[in-house]
């Protein structure tokens, strides 16, 4: 039994790892624009296309698909922020880029029916089916590596916001847009270098996960809602919020598999969602804002 | 030629032309409509496209038309699902009047457009739905060719039990209508016949990763078979999960995994080793020897450059058996009707065709089993 | 300042809509919806009207909570859910007439969005989005797994459409006749806008535009903020519930995946494309988005990539909706001087 725990255990931290990996993207952009993108994980899919691609038909090393996922992601991003977010930024509205969004996220998914076709990728990287056991506990190589790169990720994006100009001038930004701007910092230009990291990211964990995924058009769908309810019981737009929201997701995910039925695991992420809301609305990790008075 | 007789000559040629557009386009009589509800859009289209795979190639090879009939064929988006099945049916049976209607895979949109053939007076032809609703009630104009959950779910339970000395079984299915219609089949029948249900685990069609499942049915001792009820993007994943825990044969375990008709041929060099020793339900076996079946796996190759699956197989028997019935005489809705339900000894790809008097095909040729070899080629087991 | 108040004030203000412009405009909609189905008798086209009809009615509903209330509320399918799933197994298992389970499944969806505002009554913004998309989500998955009572994915199938009304100065109306179906869902649908139109112009529509406005405001002049909250989300989700009762009856099968969020986003398109600041746009923008899949139809694979695109495009470059277009070019057509009044 307690082997059964721990196994679990180790289940939920990878999955938990995948979430965080799609939502980290949402986040940022949230924290900086107060926008949802709901395109994004149709921009993790395409990263695993892009991925696969390069792997499997262009007969490439499968570092040479990230990277290639990682350029798609940022292009993507910036032809979202460029097409949709900053003509919409005047308006001011919080439910337009939503929509029209849902409007992108209709195109890229039969765009990608379309090229693709809807018949399952079947993704293998080298790491995918070399499986690590110590005793009676394992798990993939990919897994290893999905859960190293997103913490490295995250390093380096503390380091980013922290330490470098441009990541003080992001927290800036989403701090205070217009006190940002008087003191010389180009918003437009910091939100659509936003853009591009998150998409970026986001292209990125596509290209990781397109092995653990079922690869279709439609993968996007199946994390999407999930990846709204991390950044949200995480704390909008907080980072650390995002990882430890993400890793208990995944670990209820594994428990309630577990000792319930995998049918339920909406059910009971979705209370939580419901109960951090009504308790402690601005997530795990409270929001280090202060009001402008 | 003396140019004032080039004008009539030009004249005529023209007037010989249109009437001969016009009357070959108004040829109605001598064309079998064929409309198809097929999904076409959404993860639905999993089954569209292959289906129209199979279409196209009987198509082809009908070219040259069937007792004085030629075929067509009118494609409309039926997305898997019962409101849009309910609009494209009325839009087809409105707008493009089929003699015959194909369709649809999913067990719930072809519950819902059945009473508008029946309405209608049009037969429908179904390959695809496995609920045992479709034909159970008895209704005079829809058929099925394919085995239903309950032949299937028998069958595969009682050979479970008797040919495998399986006692005990842990079902995985999708919670969808053909998933967990499937899987009671299989329970009620195996309970009845002595055996043990561990656990019954159903899953969303959203779950990527199944070691959480995988891991919970190492927890339990002694698990001689799991039966799985999913289509192939999932199963890949569970039966790759059961294998890296040690559950399955393929991955050093003694459990059994069995399934289905809804994995293709080419799963297994997706899956790996993890799929050796996988016993299996298929509807379309590409180790039949029998003439039709070679002569399709040659065409489809050629055409297609690819194996055929049941999804194509199935597509192309339905074409094919509406072309055996116009050959033996019918040619508008009541007449294929009435020579459908006659039908007693069709030979298609997928297995020989006779309805019983719920226009259920009651053949159980079409049940094929296979088992997958360590060389990950497949076994038929001939036990039908 | 919001979208809404931001199109009001853009428009230049009309001279006040006397009620007999309005009367003769509710004329016109009824006339329409009297010929509709004889203009278009394909049991296709009647078809494609009736599901119009259903939408119109979801639209409407959530725009009254969405555009007038100010409140991000996008868990309709939830209530559309209830309501179908509800009034069908009253019918079915309690054998109750169709009217009564039809009235009791109104209730019982406002009954769940009256609660849904109790509970979220100080979520705003997104976080009131998410709190309303996580109902929907969980409503969705009990009416997916919780199979002996709702038949799961099973499916609940020959639901009966509602039974024929006998009045004694016309024959025997029967709804197995499509356009019979379309006349009781349209002519509902009229109903509950007019309801909807006759509140939003009187001291409800007052206190809710206040609430959309500035809730702090609003509180602070003496408005039960929670109370109008609550009443806002009861009318919306009995609306959509209403939509689900009919939707059942005539579709005749019912399956929890017509309930799934993505409906919702399907409801909130069609409000923003039509345009969220007015009633009747909802209106056009749930017909546009009815039947626009229907006429792309022959783009064959094209036709959801066009879908997306023109959701998109109208957001990007008519934010107002068709309302706003209609209204530019009505006012480009008929000149300042002109007798006619906008009706928006």
């Amino acid at each position: 039994m307690l082997t059964i725990v721990l196994q679990q255990g180790i289940n939920g931290i990878v999955v938990g790892s995948l979430y965080v990996l799609v939502a980290l993207g949402l986040t940022l952009i949230y924290g900086v624009l107060v926008q949802i993108n709901f395109a994004h994980a149709d921009i993790v899919t395409l990263g695993a296309f892009s991925a696969y691609l390069v792997t499997h038909m262009l007969s490439g090393n499968y570092f040479a698909g990230i990277a290639a996922a990682l350029m798609v992601g940022a292009m993507l991003g910036w032809l979202i922020n460029a097409g949709v977010f900053a003509p919409l930024r005047q308006r001011g509205s919080e439910l337009l880029p939503l929509i029209a969004t849902i409007g992108v996220s209709i195109m890229l998914q039969n765009a990608m029916l379309l090229l693709f076709g809807p018949i399952p990728y079947a993704f293998d990287t080298p790491y995918s089916s070399k499986v690590i056991r110590l005793g009676s506990l394992f798990f993939t190589l990919q897994n290893l590596l999905i859960i190293l790169v997103s913490s490295a990720t995250i390093v380096l994006l503390y380091a980013f916001l922290k330490f470098t100009f441009l990541g003080k001038a992001l927290r800036a930004v989403s701090q205070d847009r217009e006190t940002a701007a008087l003191m010389g910092i180009n918003p437009n230009f910091l939100i659509m270098l936003t853009f591009i990291i998150a998409s970026a990211l986001a292209g990125m964990s596509g290209a990781l996960l397109g092995p653990v995924l079922v690869l279709t058009p439609f993968a996007g769908t199946s994390v999407i809602v999930k990846a709204f309810a991390i950044v949200i019981i995480g704390g909008f737009g907080n980072v650390e919020g995002t990882i430890i929201a993400g890793l208990i997701v995944g670990l209820i995910e594994s428990y309630t598999t577990q000792f319930l039925d995998p049918g339920l695991i909406d059910i009971v992420v979705f209370a939580l969602l419901l109960v951090m809301l009504a308790l402690r609305p601005t997530g795990l990790v409270a929001e280090k804002r202060t009001e402008n008075v | 030629m003396k140019p004032l007789l080039r004008i009539p000559l030009l004249l005529a040629y023209l007037t010989g032309s249109i009437l001969g557009a016009a009357t070959s386009s108004r040829a109605t009589d001598n064309v079998v409509k064929i409309g198809a509800l097929l999904p076409i859009s959404g993860p639905g289209s999993y089954f569209g496209v292959q289906d129209k795979q199979g279409i196209e190639l009987a198509l082809e090879q009908l070219k040259t038309g069937v007792n004085g009939h030629k075929f067509e064929v009118q494609y409309e988006d039926s997305a898997c699902s019962p409101l849009p099945a309910t609009q494209a049916a009325k839009r087809l049976l409105d707008q493009y009047q089929p003699d015959v209607v194909i369709g649809e895979e999913c067990s719930d949109a072809t519950l819902a457009v059945m009473p508008l053939m029946d309405q209608a007076k049009i037969p429908l032809l179904n390959a695809g739905s496995s609920s045992i609703k479709i034909t159970e009630p008895g209704n005079p104009w829809t058929f099925r060719i394919m085995p239903n959950e309950v032949m299937q779910g028998v069958d595969i339970a009682t050979n479970a039990y008797k040919r495998l000395n399986a006692r005990t079984a842990v079902l995985l299915n999708e919670n969808t209508n053909a998933g967990i219609g499937n899987a009671k089949v299989f329970a009620d029948t195996f309970g009845k016949l002595g055996g043990k249900i561990l656990e019954d685990i159903g899953f969303g069609r959203d779950i990527n990763d199944f070691t959480a499942i995988a891991t919970r049915i190492a927890g339990l001792s002694n698990v001689d078979v799991i039966p799985t009820y999913t289509l192939e993007g999932q199963g890949l994943k569970i039966t790759e999960a059961l294998a890296q825990a040690g559950i399955v044969k393929g991955g050093g375990g003694k459990a059994i995994q069995l399934g289905t008709i809804w994995l293709p041929f080419g799963f297994e060099q997706k899956a790996g080793k993890a799929a050796i020793g996988y016993i299996r339900i298929v509807q379309f076996d590409p180790t039949d020897q029998r003439p039709v079946v070679r002569d399709f796996i040659k065409a489809f190759k050629a055409r297609f450059n690819s194996d055929p699956t049941h999804l194509n197989a199935h597509a192309y028997d339905q074409i094919m058996l509406i072309a055996d019935v116009v050959k033996r005489g019918a040619k508008d809705a009541q007449s294929i009707r009435d020579g459908l339900a006659a039908t007693k000894d069709f030979s298609g790809v997928t297995g020989s065709v006779a309805f019983d008097k719920t226009n259920q095909n009651v053949k159980m040729d079409t049940v094929h089993y296979m088992e997958t070899k360590p060389d990950l080629s497949w076994e038929s087991l001939k036990w039908n | 300042m919001s979208d809404i108040s931001r199109l009001k004030n853009s428009r230049p203000a009309l001279a006040e809509k006397s009620v007999t412009s309005r009367r003769l405009w509710f004329l016109v909609a009824a006339i329409t919806i009297a010929l509709l189905p004889l203009i278009l008798p394909s049991s296709y086209w009647r078809t494609n009207l009736i599901v119009c009809a259903i939408n119109v009615l979801l639209a409407i509903g959530l725009d009254f909570v969405l555009g007038y209330a100010g409140q991000l509320n996008i868990g309709q399918s939830a209530f559309y859910g209830i309501g179908a799933y509800t009034s069908t197994l009253l019918i079915m298992k309690l054998a109750l007439p169709f009217w009564v389970a039809f009235a009791l499944g109104v209730l019982v969806a406002g009954t769940a969005g009256a609660l849904l505002s109790l509970f979220a009554v100080r979520l705003r913004g997104h976080y009131l989005a998410i709190a309303s998309l996580g109902f929907a989500v969980i409503t969705y998955q009990i009416l997916l797994n919780w199979i002996s009572l709702t038949q799961g994915p099973l499916g609940i199938y020959a639901i009966a459409p509602p039974p024929p009304i006998a009045l004694p100065w016309l024959p025997r109306i029967v709804f197995t006749n499509l356009a019979n179906l379309f006349y009781l869902t349209a002519g509902f649908a009229l109903l509950v806008y007019f309801i909807l139109d006759q509140w939003v112009r009187s001291p409800i529509g007052e206190a809710l535009t206040a609430i959309r406005e500035d809730e702090l405001s609003a509180e602070s002049l003496g408005i039960d903020v929670p109370k109008w909250k609550a009443l806002a989300f009861a009318v919306s989700s009995a609306v959509a519930g209403a939509a689900g009762c009919f939707y059942a009856s005539f579709v005749g099968t019912l399956v929890p995946d017509a309930f799934v969020i993505t409906e919702s986003f399907s409801i909130l398109a069609m409000v923003i494309v039509g345009g969220m600041g007015t009633l009747i746009g909802p209106v056009f923008g749930a017909v546009l988005l009815t039947i626009l899949p229907e006429l792309l139809r022959g783009l064959g694979d094209l036709r959801l990539i066009v879908y997306g695109a023109s959701v998109t495009l109208v957001v990007l470059f008519m934010p107002g909706g068709l309302a706003q277009a209609v209204h530019v070019i009505a006012r480009r057509t008929f000149l300042a001087g002109a007798k006619i009044e906008i009706h928006s």
